[in-house]
């Protein structure tokens, strides 16, 4: 992670006090993401509100997925295990109690969360590439678990029922409760920035011996981080497996849907605030294009490799990263 | 009375004794240097003392508590801080941040409130001050020199507010002006009752500061003593230049 800011002082010991010029710009753009569901009239108007929900719940995973992989360093591809664990935790409880993933999302966060901090235990032994293939195995035993666990549907997964909305409105709940999400989880990636907790884990992706050393206990942060960066994906898994009214192992589990998080993060710029969202959106419009003017085709997916190639070659710490570190980020996207 | 002691303190690698049931003691209030050729086990030593590596055998006793495996973060909370060999700055972090890592609360409640409060930026200038490279408050810490790097090291142990500070080579690439003021704030540090424990490879210097001298070679501890009687001792001149 990078950061190349060389703060005042006393911007230093302020720097979490808002500036104003910044807020200004980031509450237009919250307002007009909360009022697109309000645009009926536009021609796509389904399409457009599919896409930025599936936008949002990726600002809210890759902005999760970057306190463990950004600001700690610690790269996870087993990540989408809690995004599926949060959609069968919001499935059962649908299906078994009734009760709305809209109201278990918080719980299906929790048993994530406190999953994440039992599967930290295990995986915090190893480090560097041995951690990576550590969260992989990760996903492929869960993969394997819920498939043959026939008491949550096995390999055909769980058949959810249909959301009881009015068909024309339908998108709506979804859309607000991934932009909930997606404004929380930065929210929360923001305050862990700006804490003495995300120090600590910049301190430990900078040099684990010298943070402890300097009396963090390295573990403990490590398995914080690991907890919180479950917590909306989960969230998000409840609520998205509500959207497609089924839970698959298939859908949730697969390495493509892990590497997204990293991708994102990694497009974006690792270690910012700011980077998952910018990237969260870059690469879901990037496939969107893609697959629009280049149809679904393996030739949209070559363009979509070739954009990304590209990206990290001009902007090598993502886009924010390296927007920063050559001085050319707009104040309002500088969240760090 | 003696503020840490090592009781047969023994680390292999392998087939290789490091350190070979090494026993020592640091007076309370003392310079205590730690000298021997290279290989003899004193960054080892070092290590053991502050949880960096675990010893095979042997006890390490701080203020009269068992210490020995304890996690470094824990030995650093009791009040031993120490420097590396080679400077382990947190480099993309500023002077400030560095000092501001002393300051984490082990908890969530580290989730709360700024990176930096108020009295501890207060208490790092004050620390970066003391040391003379309050300048460089806000320098992402990769861009200092090696010696301003020695003293940022210096500088954020201080923060701990240790009782026993832990230098490993406080002189090694330093130049001869930077050096001067290390070995006076080195002694300014110590008169204000703060122990030393010192690897270091200088001889003047290690005359210079040393109550008291530890000699290692081979991993075990030859002599402890006065820098006057270890300067004349048989065995140490053995030990650095080879037996006749």
């Amino acid at each position: 992670m990078t950061d190349v800011r060389t703060p005042t002082p006393e911007a230093a010991v302020t720097s979490s006090e808002p500036n104003r010029s910044r807020w200004i710009v980031l509450a237009v753009v919250l307002a007009f993401v909360a009022l697109l569901p309000f645009a009926r009239w536009l021609e796509s108007y389904n399409y457009v509100l599919q896409v930025g929900t599936i936008i949002l719940m990726w600002v809210a995973m890759a902005s999760s997925w970057n306190i463990l992989g950004g600001y700690t360093g610690y790269t996870s591809l087993g990540h989408n295990v809690f995004f599926g664990i949060g959609a069968y935790v919001g499935g059962m409880l649908l299906v078994e109690a009734g009760i709305s993933p809209f109201i278990t999302a918080p719980l299906a966060g929790l048993v994530a969360m406190i999953t994440g901090a039992i599967v930290g235990l295990i995986t915090f032994r190893a480090k560097g590439p041995a951690f990576i293939i550590s969260t992989i195995a990760l996903l492929l035993v869960i993969f394997l678990l819920l498939d043959n666990w026939e008491y949550v549907g096995g390999a055909n997964g769980l058949s959810l029922p249909l959301a009881p909305f009015e068909l024309s409105w339908v998108k709506v709940p979804f859309y607000y409760g991934m932009l909930v999400s997606a404004v929380l989880a930065v929210l929360l990636g923001y305050r862990v920035a700006h804490s003495k907790m995300g120090l600590a884990l910049r301190a430990i992706a900078a040099d684990e011996v010298k943070a402890e050393v300097a009396g963090i206990d390295t573990r403990r942060f490590k398995l914080m981080a690991y907890a919180l960066s479950a917590f909306f994906p989960g969230v998000v898994g409840a609520i998205w497996g509500y959207s497609l009214t089924y839970v698959r192992p298939t859908a949730f589990f697969a390495i493509s849907v892990a590497a997204q998080f990293v991708l994102m993060s990694i497009i974006g710029g690792r270690g910012t605030v700011a980077g998952p969202v910018i990237g969260a959106a870059f690469i879901i419009m990037l496939n969107e294009l893609s697959v629009t003017y280049l149809g679904g085709s393996e030739i949209n997916l070559a363009f979509t490799g070739l954009i990304m190639v590209l990206a990290l070659l001009f902007f090598p710490l993502g886009l924010v990263g390296t927007l920063r570190a050559t001085n050319k980020l707009p104040g309002w996207l500088d969240w760090d | 009375m003696a503020l840490l002691e090592l009781d047969q303190v023994t680390k292999r690698y392998g087939g290789i004794i490091a350190v070979n049931e090494a026993t020592f003691s640091v007076e309370k209030g003392s310079i205590t240097s730690l000298i021997g050729p290279n290989g003899a086990g004193k960054t080892t030593a070092f290590d053991t003392i502050s949880g960096v590596i675990e010893v095979d055998g042997g006890k390490i006793r701080y203020a009269g508590k068992d210490i020995t495996n304890l996690r470094p973060w824990a030995v650093t909370k009791l009040g031993i801080g120490r420097t590396f060999q080679v400077t382990r700055e947190l480099g993309d972090m500023t002077v400030l941040e560095n000092l501001a890592v002393a300051g984490v609360p082990n908890s969530f409640s580290s989730l709360l409130g700024g990176r930096i409060q108020k009295d501890e930026y207060d208490k790092a200038m004050e620390v970066l001050t003391f040391l003379g490279i309050e300048k460089l408050a806000n320098e992402l810490s990769k861009r200092l020199s090696y010696g301003q790097r020695k003293l940022l090291e210096l500088a954020a142990v201080l923060m701990i507010e240790p009782d026993m500070i832990l230098l490993d080579e406080p002189a090694g690439g330093v130049n001869p002006a930077l050096l001067d003021r290390i070995l006076d704030r080195i002694q300014a540090i110590n008169d204000t009752g703060i122990t030393f424990l010192i690897v270091e490879h200088n001889m003047d210097v290690v005359m210079r500061l040393s109550h008291s001298i530890v000699v290692m070679a081979h991993g075990q501890v030859l002599i402890q003593n006065t820098p006057e009687v270890v300067r004349n001792d048989e065995r140490v001149l053995d030990a650095y230049l080879g037996e006749a």
